[in-house]
Order: C-alpha cells, then sequence, then structure tokens
C-alpha cells in the first residue's frame, strides 16, 4: 500500500510540477493522435456508408423478396405487400415488374431498318410511383421533368445514364445524345412489343451510376407491356424499406415466418461488386488504422522517452535512497496512463465537438457521393486501446531501461 | 558495525581493465564519524559507493551489523537501503518538483503513517535550520541549504549509518562549515554512525578518524 501511494504521489508531483510544455506537448501529441485515430477510419467508413446507403436508397432497399428458384414471378403480389406493411418497423412496401427493353431515340431519322442510330438495351421497371417513394430515394434525384404519377401510361423516367447530356458520365456511344423532357423514346420489349413513351423525367441518383442506368414507367404499364403472362397481380421482386433502428435479420425472420414462398433476403446480399468494393475499403480502413496507430505510438514513445531520459539522474537518486523499482516504475506508469486518458480526452472532445461537425456541415464532396464521417464504436475502442497501449509502452520501456542500469550510472546521467 | 574483507573493484576487461579497489580491509564502529580520504583516483569513492550498495564489488565482502550485504538480492538490498542506510550526495539531489519538507519525507513514504512521516521530517529540517523552508521548492534556497535538506532526507528513516560524498565539494567555505559542523553535531548529540568521503585536508579535524586510501588500498602510513 505504501508503495502504490509513493507511486501515485510520484507520479502526481512530476506532473503537476514538471515541464509544463513538456506536458502540454506530450499531450497534443496524445490528443491529435488520438483524433487521428478516429478520424482516418471514419472518413473510409463514410465511404463504405455512403455505397450501402446509396445501394439501399435507390437499388435495393432494405430487404430484397424474389420469386423462389423455379418462379420467374411472386403471385398475388398485393397481398404479400399488405402482409409486409403489417410488421412493425417496415416503412414501406413496392412490388416491381422488371424487364430490359431495346430502347431507341431519334429512330424517326434512321435512314433504315438497319441503322442502329441512337438506340440500347436497358432495364425497365414497373412501379408504382407512391409504393416507391416510400422505398428508394429516385424520385428525389430527378434533375429534369417529373416523376412518375400512378395514373401515368405512356410516360417514361430514365436514368441520366440512359438519357445522355452533359451530366452522364458513361461513355457516348453506351447512351442516347441527351434526351429532353417531352421527347419520344421508343421500347421494344424481348416479347416484340413496341410502344413509344413521352420523356416524363430524367433522375441522377449521382453517386449510383447502377441506378441511373434504369428506365421506369409505371406497373400498370409494364404489366400491359408483358402481357398475359403476368397480368393477374404478379411482380418480380419487392422491395422492403425498414425504419432506424429495426433489425434486418430479425424483419427477414418475420417476412420467412408469413409463409410466403418466395426468397426473403437482405439487401447486402445484392451488394455484387460493391461488396467487393465496401470490403476493400474495410480492409484499407483497417490497414491505414493500424498505420497510423504505429505512427503515433512512436510520436508518443519519442516524447514520453525524451522526458524520462531527461529524468535519469532523479531515477537513479530515487533508487539510491531506496526506493524500489517497481514503485518508480509504476509512478512513470501512471504518469503514461494519466497523459493517454488526457490525450483521448481532449482528442475526443476535438474529434466530436470539431472535426465531426465540420464534416456533417461540409461533407467530402467525392464521386461516388458526399461522404461524411462514420464513427464505429470498434474504431473508438480500437482507437483508445492503441492510444493506451502506445503510452504506457512508451512510458514503462525507457523507465524499464534506466531502473535495470546501475544506479551510480544512472546518477551520473550516463 | 561495517566489516569490509578483501574488496575488490574492477572497472573494464583485460587491458582496458581499471583496478579501482585492490583488496580493501577496514572495520568501522557504532557510532563513529569516519572520513575516507586520498588523492583523486585513489578509489575512496568507489569504496564508499560499494559499501553504500549502490554498487557492487568484484570480489571481497561486507558485513553490516553481521549481516553479509552482498548476498542480498536487488529488492532486498533496496529494502536495506531504505531502512538502514542514509545518503548525502556531492551534487545537489533533491527531486525539483517536490518542496523541501516532501524531498524529506519521500523515502519514509513507503514506511510510515502519514502524520509521522510528516512531523518527523518538519523535525529534521528545524534541527539542519530549514525549520522556515518547508514549502521552499530546490530552486528556491541556496545550495547550503538544499544540501541540508538532503542530509535531512538521509536521517528521515533513522538510519545506522549515514554516508556522505564529498558533501561540501559544491559549496562556499561558509556553507562547507556549517554542513560539518551539522555532521559533528549528529554525530556527537544523536550517536550517528557517519562515513563521509572527502579530499578537504581541514576536514579531518571534524572526524574521529581518517581512512586514507591510496592506489585502491587503505594507506596505513599515510604522509600527508
Amino acid at each position: 500500500m505504501g508503495n502504490l501511494k509513493l507511486a501515485l504521489f510520484l507520479a502526481f508531483k512530476s506532473i503537476i510540477k514538471g515541464n509544463r510544455w513538456a506536458l502540454v506537448l506530450i499531450i497534443l501529441v496524445m490528443s491529435l493522435s488520438f483524433a487521428n485515430l478516429l478520424l482516418t477510419p471514419s472518413i473510409l467508413w463514410g465511404v463504405t456508408n455512403t455505397l450501402n446507403r446509396q445501394q439501399i436508397d435507390t437499388l435495393y432497399g432494405n430487404i430484397v423478396i424474389d420469386p423462389p428458384p423455379t418462379e420467374h414471378y411472386l403471385s398475388r403480389a398485393s397481398l404479400i405487400e399488405k402482409k409486409i406493411e403489417q410488421i412493425p418497423g417496415v416503412t414501406g412496401v413496392s412490388a416491381h415488374l422488371n424487364s430490359s427493353a431495346f430502347i431507341e431515340y431519334q429512330w424517326k431519322e434512321k435512314d433504315s431498318p438497319s441503322d442502329k442510330g441512337e438506340s440500347g438495351t436497358w432495364s425497365v421497371i414497373g412501379i408504382d410511383p407512391t409504393r416507391e417513394i416510400d422505398v428508394t430515394t429516385i424520385h428525389e434525384h430527378i434533375i429534369q421533368g417529373s416523376y412518375l404519377d400512378s395514373n401515368d401510361r405512356d410516360e417514361i423516367v430514365l436514368g441520366v445514364e440512359i438519357a445522355g447530356g452533359d451530366r452522364a458520365q458513361t461513355a457516348e456511344f453506351l447512351r442516347l445524345q441527351g434526351v429532353r423532357i417531352g421527347d419520344e423514346v421508343r421500347l421494344t420489349d424481348p416479347n416484340g412489343v413496341q410502344r413509344e413513351y413521352r420523356v416524363k423525367g430524367i433522375f441522377q441518383a449521382k453517386e449510383m451510376t447502377q441506378a441511373d442506368r434504369l428506365a421506369f414507367v409505371t406497373k400498370t404499364e409494364m404489366a400491359s407491356v408483358m402481357g398475359r403472362t403476368v397480368y393477374g397481380d404478379r411482380a418480380s421482386r419487392i422491395l422492403v424499406r425498414t425504419g432506424q433502428g429495426v433489425t434486418e435479420s430479425q424483419l427477414i425472420q418475420e417476412i420467412r415466418s408469413l409463409g410466403i414462398d418466395a426468397e426473403v433476403r437482405s439487401w447486402s446480399e445484392y451488394g455484387g461488386a460493391m461488396g467487393g468494393i465496401v470490403s476493400s475499403f474495410d480492409v484499407i480502413a483497417s490497414l491505414i488504422g493500424t498505420i497510423g496507430l504505429v505512427v503515433a505510438g512512436i510520436v508518443m514513445f519519442i516524447v514520453i522517452y525524451i522526458n524520462v531520459i531527461n529524468k535519469k539522474r532523479q531515477i537513479g537518486i530515487l533508487r539510491a535512497i531506496g526506493i524500489k523499482r517497481n514503485v518508480i516504475v509504476g509512478s512513470y506508469l501512471t504518469q503514461a496512463i494519466f497523459y493517454a486518458i488526457l490525450g483521448i480526452v481532449f482528442g475526443g472532445l476535438l474529434f466530436g465537438y470539431g472535426i465531426q461537425p465540420y464534416f456533417e456541415l461540409h461533407p467530402l464532396d467525392l464521386p461516388l457521393g458526399e461522404v461524411s464521417l462514420t464513427v464505429r464504436a470498434l474504431t473508438i475502442s480500437s482507437a483508445i486501446l492503441g492510444i493506451l497501449t502506445a503510452a504506457v509502452l512508451a512510458g514503462l520501456i525507457p523507465v524499464i531501461s534506466i531502473t535495470r542500469q546501475r544506479i551510480i550510472q544512472a546518477i551520473w546521467g550516463n | 558495525m561495517i566489516s569490509v574483507e578483501n574488496l575488490h573493484k574492477t572497472y573494464g576487461h583485460r587491458l582496458a581493465a581499471t583496478h579501482a579497489l585492490k583488496g580493501i580491509d577496514l572495520e568501522i564502529e557504532t557510532g563513529e564519524f569516519v572520513a575516507i580520504m586520498g588523492r583523486s583516483g585513489s578509489g575512496k569513492s568507489t569504496l564508499l559507493h560499494i559499501l553504500g550498495l549502490l554498487d557492487m564489488p568484484t570480489s571481497g565482502s561486507i558485513l553490516i551489523d553481521q549481516k553479509n550485504v552482498l548476498n542480498l538480492t536487488e529488492g532486498e538490498k533496496a529494502r536495506f537501503r531504505l531502512e538502514k542506510l542514509g545518503y548525502v550526495f556531492q551534487e545537489y539531489s533533491l527531486l525539483p518538483e517536490m518542496t523541501i519538507l516532501e524531498n524529506v519525507y519521500v523515502p519514509a513514504v513507503c514506511l510510515g503513517s502519514e502524520n509521522g512521516y510528516r512531523k518527523r521530517a518538519a523535525e529534521l529540517l528545524r534541527i539542519v535550520g530549514l525549520g522556515e523552508r518547508l514549502k521552499h521548492y530546490p530552486n528556491e534556497v541556496s545550495g547550503g541549504e538544499q544540501q541540508r535538506a538532503s542530509i535531512a532526507r538521509a536521517l528521515i528513516n533513522r538510519p545506522k549509518i549515514l554516508f556522505a560524498d564529498e558533501p561540501t565539494a559544491s559549496l562556499d567555505i561558509a556553507s562547507a562549515k556549517v554542513i560539518l559542523e551539522l555532521f559533528k553535531k549528529l554525530n556527537r548529540e544523536m550517536g550517528q554512525t557517519i562515513v563521509m568521503v572527502t579530499h578537504e585536508p581541514e576536514d579531518e579535524k571534524h572526524v574521529n578518524r581518517v581512512i586514507w586510501l591510496r592506489d585502491g588500498l587503505v594507506d596505513k602510513e599515510p604522509k600527508y
């Protein structure tokens, strides 16, 4: 007990009456290191979070219900929609009728039937606009014209990567050449049905070029094009949106328990190539976090090491007057932990009240979207653990090394 | 009290070896005030460091109160230094972050109750003439006062032996005289055993006995 008391007393006096600039410098290094340990992974997690959010918002919702492997369509789609809507935590359900279509623009100007003109094949999705707005955010990304209404039959909404124009990002030969609102496009369904539509709106999900290569018509219109095979309340896919804080896996179990003959999956299972990007960012985030920790550890080590080396003579004198080695080590360990705790507190305040709000107000405008910081509990706990470990090592190694020297050498400062 | 037999200390190896002590034999009795004197390089500080368990000899034995102290572990030596020995170093050795009072009672924190060691530290500081300086920091007092505080610190755990390594070397004549008078007083009035290394010939008159060293050996017929 006496040893502990003395170790704490020595640490207290050293902190209170030691070199103020050294104290400020050590805590500053600790604080910046801690903030850095939070910042870098949080940006990368922010990127992955943005990518994930975009997939949910524009392509999949939170939960995707597909027909069983042996079927092309879900039957009695509206009944399924109603059943799922009853589940607590569900905020939107929207059935899709998916097809692909050969879309032509300015086809009337073609010289011959073999002239491809401005055309291409894209996915066309039939939706109920009033339901869709509860599930995806495509309606929020209209850049020209307007979104579909429930009763629209001969109108279509095109993604910007189909319509073309200045804002499209894909190569010119892969898109139409600047379709405008009110222009007409002609769609040829795989079953040969050909219809002309007036372009009602053009959307750009911006970050999600995959979504920008979609075209939307009303589900009623799509069903009429697809004909008898899908008439009768069928759907290719049903998307489900959940509220904040709802666990997807739990909701999936509840939907499965409804006894619907369908495949129920989380959006993340449809990530595809995007899932690979997210995984890569996860690896990069971990790697950069580790490097940041090592660099922070080395910087802290150097600063604390110099501080301890400067007290070599004092350590020698303490040993000479009979203070045990573990008391001296304990005193420096206490100081290191104190520095680390202050660094964590100040670094946390800097991050929480400075850096994070700044990024919320001014998110990074990257090509893949606006990225703000995503702070994970694991990032915080790793950073805390990292700072504490680095501080403890930086405090312990030099003092252990000095206390192993001959007392006389330490007193002489050799 | 202290019995030293055939004590050797060699620094370095083979051709680079320096034989600081070449077979010291000596006895110091309880209550003695002994000065170890000799020319520079005679081995007096090396001997004091070894007697004070701050360094290890190459060979030989040291008995303090019949106990072979060279067989103690590092932890036991630290405890022995804390409880039985006191040190006054050549240069100021107070911890700059603590007040004079705190410096004095630091070695006692592990051993006694707070009231006990605070009171004793204050009492010792009064004895060495620093009763008014308890709350001053080392850089706020003179070199002589710092050295007196070091003496008070060395006495806080009531050591059996007080070692002093050229305690007046860094002081002016007046301060040095005060320190030596203090040692004499401690020895005479409290029976404190003191072993002091010094190179000042006039210190001889303050001590009970001088052990002269020459080239790492006790000089039994000094010619100074």
